[in-house]
């Protein structure tokens, strides 16, 4: 079966993609072969007068090219001739002897973009679906289809740099501000819009107006590029602070592609796309991708088990935590209920309600008019009344055992057959948390990290008796919410704090012998996590920290032993940015060592990078290992993007375990065992660790 | 009626006075946070209500059926229909009965109810003279057009028409409300003092009810500002320790020079809404609900708009016909401070047998109001009156006053802007 097929009528020809078995139109290799022969063929036809390119999937224009077969390229000859060879093809549609137009009405992504800007012209649809970019920096590589070249002469070097440095994706009305498209209409409108489209080309006055319209070089860019380049490059800077090289050669590309003619640009681009596609960051990146899109598939419960619809939601707790959960689920128009302990408290937590719609607002993605709206899904009690309709509860009132417990026994006698309980719980048990409740298949963990606008991962927690559908309802929820769900195990901490938790103990140990703690955060920063462990620690509150730290080490006692210089600082009444004092002092937006802390140092000695890097992920290694080896996440990819979606664990590394595939096991065994010797038992490698070192295996297979 | 309706429960905001802390919360935002809680405290199902009534009189220019708009917000989805009601100052009763005679008529089953206002929100007008000239401005093309058009324009149109005062006043009769008190006062002889120890009265009680929380049993708190976390739970019209000599310093407000009424013995300008779930007494049955009260009867009657203040003698008196029931029958009574000289009179004209003759057509009065049942927490003069919404909530008032006092027949009745009156017999089990 072709996926390209020909339709001429009145010397209008209509080429229709359709790729065979695939809900989507994607550029692989063998369809680039297909529209080859396609536009060789087409380059004699005389009774042609313009072709449409245009898609016969629903919402899908073309999606770009097929990243799995870019995953898999691994050398920079084979990447570059691959891209070279695309280029080739599509730019063959510019020699045909009669007018093009691709015909964007749904997504169109990188190759597919990149195909659209060797048509003469493009016009869009206001479908919501139609979305317009080159969004390949996301994946560690660059337009390779002569997207950077077209698209700069297109539209002007600084809103190309712009899109493609951004990854931005861009709705039809946009782009046709951006001049990317000639002409934007509404989808209901498109077939006689674009037969009037299609008139005024082959009108040789009417096209000369649409030529008009097409973008000219402004002065800036003419004669002082560099401008923009220096300007590009910084902005890269402080996002990616260097990390990211595809961003980088991006840039580079642009200047060097200045003043020479587009074929050599092009080879430039190629070989630049080659270098970036067999580079690490890029296979990392493209596997979290993966990793993101089998995720989002994932229900972990059998496909049989169907999702309650949820529409009615309570949150109980009027903290920190239940405002920014209140807040989500008004977002996504939900009515939510906030049952705080008082009025007073309630109207606190509308502050930050508030605040985090200021944000969004400033962003722009939302007019005051929703937000008033948004708001107004929101009711609010200090009493048990009004729950009779709600579908899902959420508790997240303090971290004690005994106050939950008080909490769900009210809620069983307010609320109704069906709905679900779910605990946003960090640290306790939820087998533990559901004794005593009359139904505890209802009863779920659903945790969320703070703040919640921020951070995208939602851990969700069956304890023993939670149905299936409890976790179906709850993993749908989270994702309708924006945020990625993962399953995990009912274990002291769950996943992602058990880990991490680890890592900042150890950095207060490291510290306790003698490292400052500026050094200790900034190589850690250096080595991509979004922020040091001392920050970290002063973010969430001391007091916080150390309470599950404290739950920790009654779980799994020796190894996670709270660090006794953690008590003292705790009893120094210093808690972190709440009071201004933790690890460092606050005022204002400066932020400083806190002489308190180092006074209590005993000693102090010099400490190299590596040594406090070499600490700081054995541990958080050894003990992925070992919930991994407990079955507390389904397997490495999973836990990985647990760790990038809450902690921050940089995306180019692709993640903790990953990391330590590309350390190479029988090194971080070798590692753990220097590292036991020196520090004690708590490094000790677990099983997982040592049979995978004894047989040379890796966290990912094949 | 045929048969009694049941009013399964009722709520409203606490009531803040005018320009003040709920200022920023249009009628419509109003409207729709005591819609909502009252649907979620009943506990019936948004899509089982057949439609949303809502009294509202200054009807907003970006929410004209404002009705809908609070729905929608609340909660009920887009099929739930809704429509606004308007009679004045009984327009938060006007919604009741409307719904109470869909319900009986077969209409519909389960109603939603109530009033909204923000009487702070009420706009200031151009002038007739201004919004000519601007009209004319849009129509006219070219310059000397304009010219011509703006040499039409005089300062004096550029004094803005307040929206408030002008919906305070009887465009029939020329009068605004305070006129129409003044001139009870004259007929029936009421004194400033007379006057002035009511409301003194009205401000004791009102204290005494909201320090014993008895306002709080029907108030949902609301947040007002959420930038800032403040909400408001208790009315803020009630002047602890008011005292005779405050009012007494007080200049009259209408009639400057002879005058009796003023600002302190004259209802306040208020922000506020309430609501009520309404129903067959069989559906409420079937349901299984306790309804906190019925509605058992309802009239309304006209009078000349210069003496609206006595509306409450007329629907009285044609309620009392209606239902051959007598003033002792009523065992709390809550009749709308407006104004004390209204009240006052009101008093007069329902002891007075010559003024049954001459005016209602009865051989005797209507009967002694015991003051001893009469707003017995206090009322307009105290709380405030936001005109849409105090209908609404003498309903809930009486019915939650019934209660509480095991008693089980009461009278809701207040007098409306441009000569009406309108009379509720509201009954608990």
């Amino acid at each position: 079966m072709s996926a390209f097929s020909l339709h001429v009528e009145n010397k209008i020809a209509t080429l229709l993609f359709d790729m065979p078995n695939s809900s989507v139109n994607l550029l692989s290799i063998s369809v680039m072969r297909e529209l080859e022969a396609k536009l060789d063929e087409l380059k004699n036809r005389k009774d042609i007068d313009i072709m449409l390119f245009k898609s016969a999937k629903e919402g899908v224009f073309i999606a770009g090219a097929d990243i799995s077969e870019i995953e898999s390229l691994t050398d920079e000859q084979t990447s570059h001739d691959v891209v070279r060879n695309g280029q080739i093809i599509l730019s063959k549609i510019r020699v045909l002897p009669f007018y093009t137009v691709a015909v964007i009405n749904g997504a169109c992504l990188g190759g597919g973009f990149e195909l659209a800007l060797n048509c003469d012209y493009r016009i869009a649809t206001q479908n919501p679906k139609t979305k317009i970019g080159l969004p390949e920096v996301n994946l560690g590589v660059l337009p390779g289809f002569g997207g950077t070249q077209n698209l700069k002469h297109l539209i002007g070097k600084q809103k190309a740099l712009e899109l493609i440095l951004g990854a931005k994706l861009i709705n039809g009305l946009k782009a046709q501000k951006l001049k990317m498209v000639d002409s934007c209409v509404p989808e209901g409108y498109l077939e006689f819009k674009l037969e009037s489209f299609i008139k005024a080309i082959l009108d040789d006055k009417e096209r000369a107006k649409i030529d008009a319209t097409r973008y000219k070089m402004n002065l800036l860019e003419r004669f002082a590029p560099s401008l923009i380049y220096k300007f590009a490059l910084k902005e890269v800077m402080k996002k990616t602070k260097g990390r990211y090289p595809a961003p980088l050669e991006v840039i580079e590309l642009f200047k060097k592609t200045e003043k020479i003619p587009l074929n050599e640009a092009l080879s430039l681009e190629a070989y630049a796309f080659a270098r970036l596609c067999v580079s690490n960051v890029s296979k990392n990146l493209i596997s979290i991708f993966f990793a993101s899109e089998r995720l989002k598939h994932d229900t972990f419960v059998e496909k049989e088990v169907l999702p309650l619809d949820v529409h009615d939601i309570s949150v109980i707790g009027s903290g920190v935590m239940g405002g920014g959960i209140v807040w989500l689920f008004s977002k996504i128009d939900k009515a939510v209920r906030l049952k705080g302990r008082s009025y007073d408290s309630i109207a606190e937590s509308f502050k930050s309600i508030s605040k985090f719609y200021d944000d969004v607002l400033k962003r722009g993605r939302i007019t005051k008019r929703e937000v008033e709206l948004k708001i107004g899904h929101i009711s609010y009690t200090d009493k048990y009344n009004g729950f009779n309709n709600i579908d899902l509860v959420v508790e997240a009132v303090v971290e004690n055992i005994e106050t939950k417990k008080d909490v769900y026994k009210d809620l069983e006698s307010v609320v109704n057959e069906k709905c679900i309980i779910a605990s946003n719980t960090s640290s306790l048990s939820i087998s533990m948390l559901a004794e005593g409740m009359k139904k505890p298949e209802r009863f779920i963990g659903m945790h969320f990290f703070n703040p919640v606008p921020r951070m995208p991962l939602v851990e969700v927690i069956a304890g023993e008796k939670t149905s299936n559908q409890t976790i179906a309802t709850v993993v749908k929820l989270a994702r309708d919410a924006g945020k990625t769900a993962i399953l995990v195990g009912d274990c002291a901490g769950f996943l992602v704090n058990r880990i991490l938790i680890t890592y900042i103990n150890e950095s207060v140990r490291m510290f306790r012998e003698g490292a400052s703690i500026l050094l200790i955060d900034e190589t850690i920063e250096e080595f991509g996590m979004p922020m040091g462990p001392f920050s970290l620690a002063d973010e969430v509150g001391l007091d916080v920290g150390y309470k599950v730290s404290k739950v920790l080490e009654e779980a799994y006692g020796e190894r996670m032993k709270v660090a006794p210089i953690l008590e003292e600082v705790i009893n120094m009444k210093l808690i972190g940015k709440k009071n201004k004092k933790g690890f460092y002092t606050y005022s204002g937006k400066e932020k400083e060592i806190n002489k308190e802390v180092t006074a209590i140092q005993p000693r102090s000695r010099a400490y190299s990078k590596p040594e406090i890097i070499d600490r700081a992920m054995m541990i958080m290694i050894n003990e992925a290992a070992r919930a991994l080896e407990e079955n507390i996440v389904k397997d490495a990819s999973q836990l990985d993007m647990a760790m990038i979606m809450g902690t921050g664990f940089p995306p180019f590394r692709g993640g903790l375990l990953k990391y330590a595939d590309s350390l190479g096991i029988e090194k971080v065994y070798i590692s753990l065992v220097g590292l036991e010797e020196k520090y004690g038992k708590r490094f000790e490698p677990c099983e997982l660790i040592v049979n995978m070192a004894a047989n040379n295996e890796a966290f990912y297979k094949g | 009626m045929s048969q009694r309706v049941a009013i399964i429960d009722g709520l409203r905001t606490p009531i803040a006075k005018a320009s003040g802390k709920l200022k920023d919360l249009r009628a419509d935002l109003l409207g729709a946070h005591i819609v909502k809680e009252v649907v979620l405290r009943t506990g019936i199902d948004f899509d089982m209500y057949d439609e949303v009534i809502i009294g509202n009189v200054g009807q907003p220019s970006d929410a004209v059926n404002i009705a809908r708009v609070i729905a929608l917000r609340a909660g009920f989805s887009d099929k739930t229909s809704a429509y606004t009601v308007h009679r004045n100052c009984a327009s938060g009763m006007e919604s009741i009965t409307t719904a109470a005679s869909k319900i009986l008529s077969g209409h519909g089953e389960i109603y939603l109810a109530g009033g909204a206002e923000s009487m702070s929100n009420l706009p200031l007008l151009f002038t007739k003279g201004m919004s000519d000239i601007i009209e004319a401005m849009l129509r006219s093309k070219s310059l000397i057009d304009k010219i011509k058009t703006l040499s039409r324009f005089t300062p004096s149109y550029l004094k803005p028409i307040v929206g408030l005062m002008q919906g305070l006043t009887d465009p029939l009769s020329g009068l605004i409300m305070g006129s129409t008190a003044e001139i009870l006062a004259q007929d029936f002889g009421i004194s400033r003092a007379e006057q002035d120890y009511f409301a003194l009265a009205s401000h004791q009680k009102a204290e005494r009810a909201q320090k014993e929380g008895i306002f709080a049993q029907e108030i949902a708190p609301i947040v007002y500002d959420a930038k800032n976390g403040l909400i408001m739970s208790d009315d803020d019209g009630i002047r602890y320790a008011q005292s005779i000599e405050a009012l007494t310093r007080l200049k009259p407000f209408f009639d400057k020079r002879n005058g009796t009424v003023t600002a302190g013995n004259s209802a306040q300008i208020s922000d506020a809404a309430a609501a009520v779930v309404l129903m067959s007494e069989s559906k409420a049955k079937e349901m299984g609900l306790t309804p906190l009260g019925y509605l058992r009867e309802y009239a309304y009657a006209g009078l000349e708009p210069a003496r609206m203040g006595l509306g409450p003698a007329y629907s009285t008196a044609k309620i009392l016909e209606m239902t051959k029931m007598k003033m002792s029958d009523f065992e709390l009574i809550e009749l709308n401070e407006a104004f004390a000289s209204q009240v006052l009179a009101n008093m007069a004209a329902f002891e007075s047998k010559k003024y049954a003759q001459t005016h209602l057509g009865r051989d005797e009065a209507l009967g002694a109001i015991d003051t001893n049942i009469l707003n017995v927490n206090g009322g307009g003069i105290a709380l405030g009156h936001p005109v849409g919404m105090t209908g609404t909530r003498l309903v809930i008032h009486t019915l939650k006053e019934l209660r509480r006092r095991n008693k089980n027949v009461g009278l809701a009745t207040l007098c409306i802007g441009g000569g009406q009156g309108a009379s509720l017999i509201l009954e608990v089990e």
